[in-house]
């Protein structure tokens, strides 16, 4: 997992209530492959929402607007990302290029798969969140910053956001360390553990 | 002294490598089962980040769900859908890449990866099985502590560390004592448990199973029990090993032999929770009041009698339920007050991991002997070793011999994912596990019940008391 520090990125604004992981990734694409080095998933993200039946883009939809294509933080209604526990969910944001996203409120597994995969999922109230659209909107294409180690968002107009993070996932997205590297930090327990095992329940056989 | 532990306390305890401050603990891993469904994303993830799996001789791959059940021999290369041949080749690629044994297409013990687990002896008392899968739980009916987890970061997560971090769940005991009457059977019992504790009823609990009732139905029953602990809420669901489970793995494929039985057995004695053993839950049914079991709407819990009617969810007092049911009953098609037993079906499917055992498709054949089929109705074994089983005591000629069809171990159309689904309006009854809208396709009208009362909707066209034939 790629390290989360400060992003300086265009921020685009997803002005949807409740947009759940069936519209992230929508069920017919749960079967697509994800390739070492392809982003293959940055096509499928919001995919019904970008492009009609046909599959051409929607030119009313925010993020195939000009200004928007090098949005790298969603500001989104809220419980983005609510509804079923798909994980592709979380792949399909990191492949479209965003690293961080700003809410009232989100979906709880797609929060936690996000944060598996370096992307930060960020509360903030609804007024600020609100105020933060209106910012974008007025000035479509301008740049926010996301500062995990202070703890703050930037608005376009230089107002800063204190934001809460459990220290925990601070700290592993600050080291790029996703579940994986936080549990192999423990090898030297887990080795123990299982060589004794293996002496107690010596009948327990891995697969010959 | 040591405090009197449960079975499932027991079972955590043994496996716990260390804790962290936030309540999670890691757990030690004994086997892990992965299939084809979503697991290719964990495998792309892991090629892409250079990961191996840490322990591949501890996990065991299976294909099952997307596998077609006719023309197997021809498989994968004759699946016309190229998405799904795509996802079964993907599993074994990723399984001969990664040094995982995988069970596939062709291997003669292929089949359901909870239907199979068991019944190789790969699935043992006392360890700790993960499986990216919900129905994990039917492990547990011989004592292992059954993990779902996810098909994507938790998988990843196992393979790569032969561990997991769970947070431990509060218990609940459910014991059912009594002597179930004739022709009620395991999934009866489960279905009621369900009716009468709701979908969400033991969300947050690990479910132990107990009682002269349980104690009587044989491994595969327990099975049918523990695997829908999920459909009541539960991730974890547990029976305490005894004779029968000892009696079941004895001889099988995987399990231990020599000395290692005898050490095994000793161990497998002591799991069994203590008398004393505390529950932060006990729920207490009593088996002579129970009846064969139909569903009429689209959660498990929307089951009754099949001698009561479609509920009236006028009747409802709770408004938050009555909405629910109303809707049910209009994606079911039902009007409220109908007698279950004159409600007509266009199809029958016997299978999945919740009834596709030897002693499902006994119950199936002995009602179906002499009789024939009045809808189009379909019996898929739970694996390979099931089907050639079930050929060898003739069980193939008495469902041929009604008109059902034979098929090739799969999930088939319990969730339709290798496309064996319902029409649009198609009304089923089936020994699956999940009536939920569309799960059986689009549109699709399930009923869930036991494979003695899915053979009587065979015979009759519609839902039917087996007892009445
Ligand atoms: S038979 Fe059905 S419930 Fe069981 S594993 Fe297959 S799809 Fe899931």
């Amino acid at each position: 997992m790629q390290p989360f520090t400060v992003l300086t990125a265009v921020a685009a604004p997803v002005d949807i209530a409740k947009l759940d992981t069936g519209m992230i990734v929508p069920g017919r694409f749960q079967r697509w492959p994800r390739r070492t080095g392809h982003n293959d998933y940055a096509q499928v993200f919001l995919h019904d929402l970008r492009f009609d039946a046909s599959e051409k883009p929607r030119a009313e939809f925010v993020l195939n607007q000009p200004a928007y294509q090098q949005a790298g933080i969603l500001v989104t209604g809220p419980d983005f990302g609510c509804g079923s526990s798909r994980e592709s969910a979380a792949y399909a944001t990191l492949d479209f290029g965003v690293r961080a996203l700003i809410g009232a409120s989100f979906g709880d597994v797609y929060r936690g798969n996000c944060m598996q995969n370096g992307v930060i999922t960020i509360v903030l109230p609804q007024a600020v969140v609100s105020d933060l659209m209106a910012q974008l909107n007025a000035t479509p294409g301008v740049t926010m910053t996301v500062d995990l180690p202070r703890q703050n968002v930037v608005a376009p107009n230089g107002t800063t956001h204190a934001f809460e993070i459990d220290a925990t996932r601070k700290e592993r997205l600050l080291k790029g360390l996703d579940d994986v590297g936080v549990t192999l930090q423990h090898l030297p327990q887990i080795e123990a553990f299982e060589a004794q095992y293996r002496i107690d329940m010596p009948w327990i056989k891995p697969l010959n | 002294m040591n405090p009197p532990l449960s079975l499932f306390d027991r079972v955590w305890a043994r496996h716990v490598i260390v804790a962290n401050p936030g309540g999670e603990e890691l757990l030690f891993v004994d086997k892990n089962l992965v299939h084809e469904g979503g697991t290719f994303l964990a495998f792309d993830q892991m090629r892409s980040e250079d990961l191996k799996v840490r322990k591949p001789k501890q996990t065991l791959a299976v294909t099952d769900h997307y596998l077609p059940s006719t023309n197997r021999a021809t498989a994968p290369a004759s699946i016309a859908n190229p998405e799904i041949r795509r996802v079964v080749e993907a599993l074994d690629r990723n399984a001969r890449e990664f040094g995982i044994e995988h069970y596939g297409v062709h291997h003669p013990r292929q089949g359901i990866i909870h239907v199979i687990g068991p019944e190789l002896g790969w699935t043992q008392p006392g360890l700790l099985i993960a499986c990216c899968d919900s129905h994990t739980a039917t492990h547990g009916a011989l004592g292992a502590l059954p993990i779902a987890i996810g098909q994507s970061n938790q998988l990843r997560h196992v393979l790569a560390t032969q561990t997991i971090w769970q947070k431990k769940p509060k218990t609940l005991r459910i014991t059912i004592d009594g002597v179930l009457p004739a022709h009620v059977t395991a999934k009866d019992v489960i279905l009621s448990i369900i009716a009468r504790i709701g979908i969400g009823g033991a969300v947050g609990h690990a479910v132990e199973y107990a009682g002269s009732t349980i104690r009587a139905m044989s491994v595969e029953g327990r099975m049918t029990v523990c695997n829908m602990s999920i459909e009541a809420g539960a991730r974890i669901g547990m029976i305490a090993p005894d004779d029968t489970t000892v009696n079941y793995l004895r001889g099988r494929p995987l399990a231990p032999t020599g000395a290692d039985w005898d050490r095994a057995l000793a161990y497998w004695r002591t799991l069994p929770s203590h008398a004393e053993a505390r529950f932060d839950r006990e729920l207490i049914l009593n088996a002579s009041e129970l009846a064969p079991m139909v569903s009429w709407g689209t959660s498990p819990e929307d089951a009754s009698p099949i001698t009561s009617n479609v509920p009236d969810p006028n009747l409802i007092v709770d408004a938050e339920k009555r909405a629910r049911v109303k809707r049910a009953l209009d994606y079911m098609k039902l009007a409220p007050g109908t007698p279950l037993a004159s409600i007509a079906i266009d199809r029958v499917f016997i299978g999945s991991c919740t009834n596709a055992r030897m002693e499902d498709l006994r119950a199936a054949a002995a009602v179906v002997k002499g009789r024939k089929a009045v809808v189009p109705a379909m019996v898929v074994p739970g694996s390979t070793t099931v089907k050639h089983e079930a050929e060898k005591e003739g069980l193939d000629r008495i469902f041929l011999a009604a008109g059902f069809e034979w098929r090739d171990a799969s999930c088939s159309m319990c969730g339709g994912s290798n496309g064996d689904s319902l029409a649009p309006g198609q009304r089923s009854a089936s020994t699956t596990n999940r009536n939920f809208e569309g799960r059986q396709g689009p549109g699709a009208l399930t009923h869930i019940m036991s494979p003695a009362m899915a053979a009587a909707a065979a015979v009759t066209g519609r839902l039917a008391d087996v007892r009445s034939l």
